[in-house]
């Protein structure tokens, strides 16, 4: 590109083919006055512009990115510029949220014979990206460093499990285990502290079943693995509904599950207990109680709060109801969630934009691309064969750089959007305590927002937002260009 | 320690040609002459660049070479012409992923990376005084071709020199211009198959296993040489024990993704040994438990 | 008569910049917040915090970094814009001296098992080659074992010197530096700090009190056969990957783990130029090991752990005549579901010959 040091701005225009694209070509026929800022991609339609396009421009440097298609029941395709307007909409909700001034990113709809419309857009739409700084460069931030720790009390106070809770589920999987291939539940790892997944298959194996606030894997992910075989699965509230998602995507068959819906009153942030509990070489004794968390280690007895230690994830949490259940042991709270800013997000959303550029700058350049974030997500289920790791496409380099890594989550982020269930195992897996969640429960929150109340997980039979769209939507607002 | 561990460690490896400077650097070649196979087949003759350097390059049959189009990666392939072809190297390529792909859209004076010459060799010296039976599959016929006009420049040194050369159809057969001689050559027992064959085909059909069993070779005094893809060395080294061949006189080249091709990016590995250093031919008794 | 010297806590600032005179970049354990604190190796300049504290991830990268050029190349277009001719710009030789503070000795005993393939195998590897040498080894002993580790079950210990030119030992008030290597001793005596005096024989106590606190190791003599008998038992390996994700989570906090991809990436317009890069890769991902072809030798997560742990106690010990595991246990710490290479180690061992033999399958 020449130089544009000071009279141009580098702004990228994703035209569709049929419309935007005849409408610039007619401002141009016509000598309509344009500015030169804008270097046009030509596509085959709105819907096929992937949101991923737009970040990626304005993470490699573009000042701004409109995108243009035909106007809404114009669609060379009938409806692909309604899928684009969610997707688009949903973009220009989530830029704020990684630091990207939203005012760089629009999409509008040009006809073909608007030749006057375009060259109004196109001159608008420069002027302001002149009237905002030129775009940050993300590597050369300086980074912010903040320390997040919980400050929210749970919307349910902690409770450990009922004492018989665990000899009931024995009993009901040694009634089901015959006809199943195995069960997916907890054992204890390395010490106490330290639960792990567990699949059981014979009776013996019931002895080593484990059930406490420190067992935090999600087991649904290992589902798509036994597809086609009959597995029980032991699953809480919130993991059901990551179950509901997979069914809803086809995924998993309904038939091939016997689920064991247990009540749940918040998981413990083992990490954090671990930052506390410092460098130790035994762990002795571990006691669970609703207001004290007793931790013998080298002989020396810690006591902490329970409350003080839960997972950012369940302190919004207002009811454990499983959505679908074959077997329901003991007794669960209903209620209505209502949203409640998860503590990594609400750091965030006390920002400035460029804060929060260079927060993501500070903390994604320790991110060593373990993927592990990916891997541990029960949505994420293209695992092998991830846009991450591809060549063709090659959306990704495998250079080191804090850019490349912010991108894989965005990424996975949108990946996820309309479809992440919350579980924030993402976050809880990360070695180096990068708080991704936080991307993730920001979109959950938009998606709510723009599709009137939407939840993942729900209902399996719902159709996922972004795979839907209505000719005039209630909550998005288009922009009018005057 | 076991017995094979110390005859290893004592053996250590086969002295060899090495490549001299940084390893990761390519030597740039220029294509000379492109040759179409088949429908996914080519064959590259290329040049090494500069003053005198085909001359100092010096490669045993058997030895691969990492080929490079750059800014788009770096494939192993097998040196299919004899040490004894001075005027250029040559490679066959099937078009599989983006690499190949690149070089099957090259056209002759483009330039190229080569890294050259890496891992070992086939045992020839060893092998004198046997009958050697050469079994190559589909594009694993490169490496043999190697071996095999190589043994064939002395084919008086050894015994009796046979080939059979399988592929699944006539035309996914590579080497046509070169058949005729082979088939007609007085030191060679050539047959070929198809695994399926049109009728004016007039040589063998079936799968190269079966054909092997049914030409039948003696074991005695005999080693036999393979190269093809997975399932048929698996099913080949099979039907050649079944024969009564010594899994120590079965050898095999193997094919691993590569990218350093010198002994330390984890890739390659079958157990302990590096396909790119230890191989890519093997004993098949070393590598047995990993077919 | 010991040559020690004593670093106070209150002096460490001016020693490292010292050091930093001396023309090397220094490299320290930093506290980075985030959901949870994480401990990261990076560059120390006057004013940062001096911490202590065992990384999170090993300090690995200043050997090989998560990524790295070999080198640069830049097309010269000819006729129809096909490429006449390629420039190659080795990058090999432009590492700087770098000076490692606070390592602990599973770091440095790592760099020694990464030193054997890099620069004793058939190729020197000119970048790491270059590096290694440019890099001068701080380590602090450690002063008890802790639950996840296990270096002494690997031939290390809280105060083995392998791999270090400088060890280091906590005693309260200050560091009681002891040098290793010629490197080392150069380092101690171009600075000016005094010498440790009675200092050193509280060390030598801290240190074999560390020694002491450790639990008993077992024997994994028989960890290299029982393994090689267990390569292609793959009921066993099923059972052990049954909860792994398939992360890299593993591979990248471990200091002995070494393998890289190579990739070619062109910058944005075309074909003009690019870098080939080498970056960290894991064996624990499926598409390490897939071909274009789509044949895949180790397609199943089970074959994978196979090859990693067999790597770590059979294959590179066969090569290379030791573990290549320091016992750092942070593979232990970081697995998302918790896979104890340890258990998996003790598992082989003790399934009877026969029965390793027997259950192949």
């Amino acid at each position: 590109m020449p130089d544009i040091a000071k009279t141009e701005r580098r702004i990228v225009g994703f035209l569709c083919n049929w419309c935007s694209y005849g409408g610039a070509d007619t401002a141009g026929v016509a000598r309509a006055n344009q500015p030169t800022d804008l270097r046009i991609i030509r596509v085959p339609c709105s819907g096929r512009v992937n949101p991923l396009f737009v970040v990626r421009a304005l993470l490699h440097g573009a000042d701004g990115v409109l995108v243009s298609g035909c106007h809404p029941r114009d669609c060379h395709y009938s409806t692909g510029n309604f899928y684009a307007r969610r997707r688009l909409e949903l973009l220009k909700h989530f830029l704020p949220i990684l630091g990207i001034d939203p005012a760089r990113f629009a999409y509008t709809w040009v006809s073909a014979s608007e030749g006057q419309r375009w060259q109004h857009v196109v001159t608008r739409f420069t002027e302001e990206i002149h009237a905002l700084e030129p775009a940050p460069h993300f590597e050369e931030l300086e980074p912010l460093y903040l320390s997040q720790r919980q400050s929210t009390e749970p919307k349910r106070p902690f409770m450990p499990q009922p004492p018989d809770l665990l000899a009931k589920l024995k009993e009901e999987i040694r009634t089901h285990l015959p006809e199943l291939d195995c069960v997916l539940g907890w054992q204890k790892g390395r010490d106490a502290l330290h639960a792990v997944p567990f699949f059981l298959r014979q009776e013996e194996d019931l002895e080593r079943l484990s059930l406490d606030a420190t067992c935090h894997n999600s087991l649904v992910r290992y589902l798509p693995e036994y597809k086609g075989k009959k597995v029980g699965i032991i699953v809480r509230g919130c993991e059901s509904r990551a179950l509901v998602e997979l069914l809803q995507e086809g995924l998993i068959a309904r038939e091939d599950l016997h689920i064991f819906a247990i009540p749940c009153h918040g998981l413990l942030d083992v990490a954090r207990l671990e930052e506390e509990l410092g460098r130790y070489q035994h762990l002795e004794n571990l006691v669970i109680e609703q207001d004290s968390l007793r931790i013998t280690v080298d002989g020396k007895e810690r006591s902490f709060s329970p409350q003080a230690f839960l997972r950012s994830t369940c302190l919004g949490c207002a009811s454990d109801e499983p959505v679908l259940a074959d077997t329901c042991l003991g007794s669960f709270t209903a209620g209505e969630s209502t949203p409640v800013t998860a503590p990594e997000l609400a750091l965030l959303d006390g920002l400035n934009l460029t804060e929060r550029l260079r927060f993501w700058r500070g903390v994604m350049d320790r991110c060593i691309r373990c993927y592990s974030c990916r891997n541990s997500c029960p949505m994420c289920v293209c695992h092998d064969h991830c846009i991450a790791e591809s060549r063709q496409p090659h959306w990704q380099s495998a250079e080191h750089s804090v850019t490349e890594k912010f991108f894989f989550q965005i990424i996975h982020a949108l990946h996820l959007a309309g479809r992440c269930t919350g579980c924030g195992e993402c976050q809880t897996n990360c070695p180096v305590g990068i708080p991704i969640f936080a991307l993730r429960a920001h979109l959950n929150r938009v998606i709510a927002e723009l599709f009137s109340g939407y939840q993942a997980g729900r209902d399996a039979q719902a159709v996922p937002p972004l795979l839907s769209y209505m000719v005039d939507e209630a909550n998005i607002q288009e922009r009018e260009w005057q | 320690m076991s017995e094979t561990q110390k005859a290893r460690m004592l053996e250590g490896l086969a002295p060899r040609p090495l490549m001299p400077g940084n390893p990761y650097l390519p030597m740039p070649a220029r294509v000379r002459e492109i040759i179409t196979e088949t429908a996914t087949i080519k064959t590259l003759r290329v040049v090494l660049e500069g003053e005198g350097a085909m001359e100092r390059f010096h490669f045993e049959p058997g030895q691969v070479a990492q080929l490079s189009v750059f800014g788009v990666g770096e494939a192993t392939f097998v040196i299919n012409s004899p040490p004894s072809q001075k005027d250029y190297l040559q490679f066959s390529i099937m078009e599989v992923g983006e690499v190949t792909h690149a070089l099957h859209n090259l056209s002759v004076g483009e330039q190229i990376g080569v890294r050259a010459p890496l891992g070992n060799f086939f045992p020839y010296e060893e092998l004198r005084g046997k009958n050697i039976f050469f079994i190559g599959g589909g594009i694993g016929m490169a490496p043999v071709r190697t071996i095999m006009l190589h043994v064939l420049e002395q084919a008086k040194d050894y015994g009796s020199i046979s080939l059979l050369y399988g592929a699944r159809t006539p035309k996914d057969m590579s080497y046509q211009y070169e058949l005729d001689d082979w088939l007609n050559h007085r030191d060679l027992h050539c047959t070929l198959c198809v695994d399926k064959a049109p009728e004016d085909w007039p040589h063998r059909e079936g799968m190269i296993p079966n054909v092997l069993k049914e030409l039948a070779p003696s074991p005695d005094n005999s080693v036999a040489v393979l190269c093809g893809p997975p399932i048929m060395i698996k099913f080949t080294v099979e039907a050649l024990l079944g024969l009564g061949f010594a899994a120590h006189d079965i050898l095999t080249t193997l094919e691993r993704r590569m990218k350093c091709g010198i002994g330390i990016c984890g890739r390659c590995n079958v157990g302990s040994r590096y396909v790119c250093t230890d191989g890519p031919v093997f004993r098949c008794d070393d590598i047995q438990a990993y077919l | 008569m010991s040559n020690d010297r004593f670093l106070a806590k209150d002096a460490l600032g001016d020693f490292l910049c010292h050091c930093q005179g001396l023309g090397y970049t220094v490299y320290s354990p930093q506290k980075q917040e985030g959901v949870r604190e994480s401990v990261v190796f990076a560059p120390w300049q006057k004013g940062c915090e001096i911490q202590l504290a065992k990384a999170t991830v090993s300090p690995k990268h200043l050997l090989l970094p998560q990524s790295e050029v070999l080198f640069r190349f830049r097309h010269e277009k000819g006729e129809e814009g096909k490429s006449s001719a390629v420039h190659l710009e080795d990058t090999s030789q432009q590492a700087q001296p770098t000076l490692l503070f606070a390592a602990r000795p599973c770091d440095a005993r790592g760099f020694t098992m990464v030193d054997r393939p890099y620069l004793q195998g058939l190729y020197a590897d000119p970048y790491y080659a270059k590096r290694r040498e440019g890099l001068c080894v701080l380590t602090l002993c450690c002063n008890s074992g802790c639950e996840s580790c296990f270096c002494h079950w690997t031939g290390g210990g809280p105060s083995s010197p392998e791999g270090s030119d400088i060890l280091m030992t906590d005693i309260a008030e200050g560091l009681v530096l002891q040098a290793i290597t010629e490197k080392g001793r150069k380092l101690l005596a171009q600075s000016d700090l005094p010498e440790a005096g009675a200092a050193s024989d509280q060390a030598t106590e801290l240190r074999r009190k560390a020694w002491q606190s450790l639990d008993k190791a077992p024997d994994l003599t028989e960890a290299p056969h029982k393994l090689k008998e267990l390569a292609d038992n793959l009921d066993f390996w099923t059972e052990q990957s049954r909860a792994c994700l398939s992360c890299g989570a593993c591979t990248y906090v471990c200091p002995t783990c070494y393998c890289f991809s190579i990739s070619d990436e062109r910058r944005f317009s075309g074909m003009e130029e690019g870098v080939r890069l080498r970056s960290w890769d894991t064996c624990m991902a499926r598409h390490f090991t897939e071909e274009a072809s789509g044949h895949n030798p180790r397609a199943l997560k089970a074959q994978r752990l196979q090859n990693r742990i067999s790597h770590k106690y059979a294959g590179y010990p066969e090569n290379w005549g030791s573990f290549s595991c320091s016992g750092c246990g942070r593979c232990v710490t970081h697995c998302p579901v918790g896979i104890d290479i340890r258990h998996i180690v003790l598992a082989a061992i003790a399934l009877p010959d026969t029965q390793a033999k027997e259950a192949r399958s």
